[in-house]
């Protein structure tokens, strides 16, 4: 796998020749996108942290995935911790900071002395070069909410990890109100990549594919190929019906024809993010919502109206439909709920957590519609 | 700048909120979880407009240039009486209360009048602490409570569990007495579904007033905001009418915390006379606010001894009631009861302080005995003006000022100046002083020595002038310290609501009151000037120190 290539300090000593505008610029030109899901061009992300300048900075590497159906990351930091680690040092060099903060996930804490063990190495790598930096390891207390990069400061910050109003963005005033690089671990154990490898281009990505499928796992693919192709890589059980991406991305039916990239998926609704979900057709579609339900509603941070009273009630709507017990106007105050739950809540995870309902309203109402009274 | 706000092209100014604007152009946007006060949280979301197509809210949104804004579009409307039901399914009661909460408000602003989600029925046990009690289940979790007290310092309660789960509590789900509560009652004024009270103590005073001999005492502020309980106008003034309120309910002697408040000047003025020219344990902090006090013995314990010895005026008040004029009449003591009415949750929980050995058994805050002036069916405002009962009901204009912010300062100068040059003040106000600035200072110069006083105002800025006694940096002689914006007039147990204007209005009427009264320093207080010669001797004598004067308990956090 590409991403799995070590570097040995390589790329970091490439960048040191170089000055922080040129790094800025190369990772500009290389068009790394950030894998956390956003798909937030890493270049714009570095420059727009460049732009306060004077003032202390740093630097967090998003290790808090919690994504349903996702496990790209605990994969990087379990095979190249090391490549995450320069990562760090290489965006370091190019915003002028010295302290970074490594926020694992809470249930990731086994990998805790594998990162360390990489910190360690590290350090033996800037003495020779000569820079110092400050590494600190964070361990998540497992909500999923800490992945937004708003509520992992907070949470580094020794609050709750409650989500910030965006603007100010991290980029202005993150941690310690002070500008923020806040990127997920597939984003940094790319950059060192970019400095070492002529032919890197941004199409290599990781998939985490799962769900009715013989062989789940991390798939490293280029984007563009037919999905049908990537599908058949984990060997499906039966006739593929829908494709969940994560909890947050939506769903699209399955279609022979479509291809793997961002912009495809995104024109039937969906995002594209690293995690495929497969549900076959042995599944009832509102059961599979139920659960993704279930899930934001344990979830939700509990801060704003909409997704703390929202998501609990669309979650018993939807055990009113499977049971049978729901007429017409039970799905219609289910559908109108969803869209006000995603277009009011306070941050991505309330926004996102109606996603799966509308695409489902989208392609298969007629399972729910089977099952009003 | 130029923006579209509801197809109107109009003009505005930068570094605004799009609610600021929309009410300037006499749009009305429903809020729920915004207040003047604090930085918005936009939690409620049903403050939200569209912008240039996207949904934000306005309490936290601020204009920009070309901005597009729709304040009444079809999907903001959807948005807002979703949300709005969403809130009330838990709360049905807010649908048919008559009285005015602000969410019972909302519900009709935004057309809610039933709800078609479920209530899913959280029970929570109500926490009721000495002071301030609150109902988990009438809360709507917006969070109000939570600045409130982070305003203050204090930071007793956040938020706890998360989604539906979401509670508000003390630490480790605690006790309120167990926490560091101050019970200044800030989060009262501020929490918009009545979730948070003050411990009800009608129930023990009705009780009394039936068999035992009940005294009462009022403080200065409750004069200045209790007719607003009854439809008048914020600084009326009502000190007449509420004392024959009073009489009504059957309290056999109505009496007033200003001549506590009288006595309180001789002591802490002279204490302040001995300290400067011991030059020891300066800078002098003030001791009349109950919650102040419960501050530094959580948070700063190690500078205890620069507060005043002094017990705040209603509890020297209580004392003297009960040893002096007791002693002089014929009333037995285990049947005299002290009943003050104050505008201060705080007090209810120094009431209970053991060292002050219950001189006064209960308090009532304003709106409590406005309720219990409700409950007796007495018409308010139709009553016949009646004056306090003598010796314990004469007080100096200085007293009253001890109702706002700045006014103990100001009090206790007029006497401090008198005791240590024996002249009169010239000018009696102290206009630095005065006034809703969070932090004041001034000089005087008494005798040669020049002293320096500051006034802080809210608790929220004495956090910065202890930091600085601690280091030895503090160039004042005197401090004092309110913990409620204000002063008492803004206290916790206010009526609801309590805004800066309004403030402004009670602060006004008490310097009104100020200036009426011919006595308007402490010491020329006839009743004051008997008693220590019949009963004390002098300030800080024997007799005053056991009476008047008390000790603090470090806490620690």
């Amino acid at each position: 796998m590409k991403i799995l290539r070590k570097t040995r300090f390589n790329g970091l000593r490439k960048a040191m020749q170089m000055s922080p505008e040129e790094i800025k610029e190369k990772i500009k030109k290389s068009e790394l996108k950030g894998r956390g899901g956003s798909n937030f061009p890493t270049g714009e992300k570095i420059e727009m942290t460049m732009s306060r300048e004077g003032v202390k900075k740093y630097i967090i590497c998003n290790a808090d995935e919690g994504e349903p159906g996702t496990f790209k990351d605990r994969f990087i930091l379990k095979k190249n911790p090391l490549n995450v680690i320069e990562g760090m040092l290489i965006a370091a060099r190019a915003i002028n900071s010295e302290e970074g903060y490594i926020y694992l996930r809470g249930q990731y804490s086994y990998l805790k002395p594998n990162i360390e063990k990489a910190i360690q190495a590290a350090k033996k790598a800037m003495k020779k070069i000569n820079i110092t930096f400050n590494f600190h390891i964070i361990i998540g207390g497992g909500a999923y909410v800490c992945g937004d990069e708003t509520a992992i400061i907070e949470s580094i910050e020794g609050k709750r990890g409650n989500p910030r109003i965006k603007p100010p963005f991290p980029s202005r005033k993150g941690l310690f109100a002070m500008p923020t690089l806040v990127d997920n671990v597939e984003t940094l154990a790319n950059l060192p990549l970019i400095f070492t490898d002529k032919n890197w281009n941004d199409n290599w990505r990781l998939f985490c594919i799962s769900g009715d499928v013989r062989k789940p796992g991390v798939y490293e693919l280029p984007l563009g190929i037919p999905l049908k192709k990537a599908i058949q890589m984990a060997r499906p059980k039966n006739k593929i019906k829908a494709i969940y991406f994560g909890c947050y991305g939506g769903c699209i039916p399955y279609d022979e024809n479509l291809i793997l990239d961002c912009e495809p998926i995104r024109k039937k609704g969906a995002m594209l993010a690293s995690s495929l979900i497969l549900v076959d057709e042995t599944r009832n579609i509102l059961d599979i919502s139920a659960i993704i339900s279930k899930f934001f509603e344990f979830e939700s941070c509990g801060q704003c109206t909409p997704c703390r009273e929202g998501n609990i009630r669309v979650l018993e709507l939807l055990q009113k439909i499977s049971l049978g017990k729901a007429k017409r106007k039970d799905l219609k105050l289910l559908e109108e709920l969803c869209g006000v739950i995603g277009d009011t809540s306070l941050c991505g995870l309330g926004q996102s957590s109606v996603n799966h309902i509308m695409k489902e309203f989208k392609y298969f109402k007629n399972e729910f519609q089977e099952k009003l009274k | 700048m130029k923006i579209t706000l509801n197809g109107k092209k109009i003009k505005c100014e930068e570094e605004q909120t799009i609610l600021q604007v929309a009410k300037k152009q006499g749009i009305k946007i429903p809020t729920l979880c915004y207040s003047e006060r604090f930085h918005p949280k936009s939690v409620c979301r049903v403050c939200l407009v569209e912008v240039n197509g996207k949904m934000m809210p306005s309490c936290s949104t601020k204009v920009k240039e070309r901005m597009v804004i729709d304040t009444e579009s079809q999907r903001v409307l959807k948005a807002r009486k979703i949300n709005t039901e969403l809130l009330i399914s838990e709360h049905k009661e807010h649908l048919t209360q008559t009285k005015k909460h602000e969410l019972c408000v909302l519900a009709k602003d935004v057309g809610v009048r039933q709800t078609r989600f479920s209530t899913i029925g959280k029970i929570h046990n109500p926490n009721e602490g000495i002071g301030i009690a609150r109902d988990d289940n009438k809360c709507i979790l917006c969070g109000k409570c939570i600045q409130a007290c982070e305003m203050q310092n204090v930071n007793a309660i956040d938020f706890a569990y998360r989604s539906y789960h979401t509670k508000i509590t003390p630490a480790f789900e605690g006790r309120i007495d167990d926490s560091v509560c101050i019970h200044c009652g800030q989060c009262i004024l501020a929490c918009p579904v009545n979730a948070i009270y003050e411990k009800d103590s009608i129930k023990d005073v009705e009780k009394a007033l039936k068999n035992k001999h009940v005294f009462v005492q009022t403080a200065p502020a409750v004069r200045a905001s209790l007719g607003e309980e009854f439809g008048l106008e914020p600084g009326t003034l009502v000190t007449g009418k509420m004392v024959s309120a009073l009489r009504k309910l059957g309290f056999k002697e109505v009496f007033d915390t200003q001549f506590g408040a009288d006595l309180t000047i001789m002591e802490e003025a002279t204490e302040l006379v001995e300290r400067v020219k011991k030059n020891k344990n300066l800078p002098m902090i003030t001791s009349c606010c109950p919650a102040w006090i419960k501050y530094i013995e959580h948070f700063y314990p190690e500078l205890l001894n620069h507060v005043s010895t002094c017990k705040s005026p209603h509890e020297m008040f209580g004392a003297v009631l009960k040893n002096y004029y007791i002693e002089n009449s014929r009333i037995k003591k285990k049947n005299a009861v002290v009943v003050s009415i104050m505008p201060c949750t705080a007090k209810k929980f120094e009431a209970q302080r053991k060292e002050l050995n219950k001189d006064v058994d209960y308090v009532l805050t304003t709106r409590e005995l406005a309720r219990m002036i409700k409950n007796h069916r007495i018409n308010f405002n139709n009553l016949k003006e009646d004056n306090f009962d003598a010796p314990l009901g004469i007080s100096s204009g200085a007293a009253t000022l001890f109702g706002a912010t700045g006014g103990v300062t100001e009090a206790a100068l007029r006497t401090a100046y008198e005791l240590e040059t024996g002249k009169d003040l010239e000018i009696l106000e102290f206009n630095q002083i005065r006034g809703l600035k969070n932090v004041k200072e001034g000089n005087i110069m008494i005798n040669g020595h020049d002293l320096t006083f500051v006034v802080v105002n809210g608790l929220h800025y004495a956090k910065e002038l202890l930091e600085q006694i601690k280091k030895g940096e503090c160039k004042y002689d005197f401090i004092e310290v309110m913990s409620c914006p204000g002063g008492c007039i803004g206290g916790g147990g206010q009526p609801i609501p309590t805004t800066k204007e309004i403030i402004k209005k009670r602060m006004q009427a008490l310097y009104v009151n100020d200036e009426n009264k011919i006595i308007r320093r402490s010491y020329e207080n006839p009743a004051i000037k008997l008693l220590y010669k019949e009963y004390l001797g002098r300030p800080l004598s024997e007799k005053a120190e056991e009476l008047l004067h008390t000790k603090y308990t470090k806490r620690g956090i």
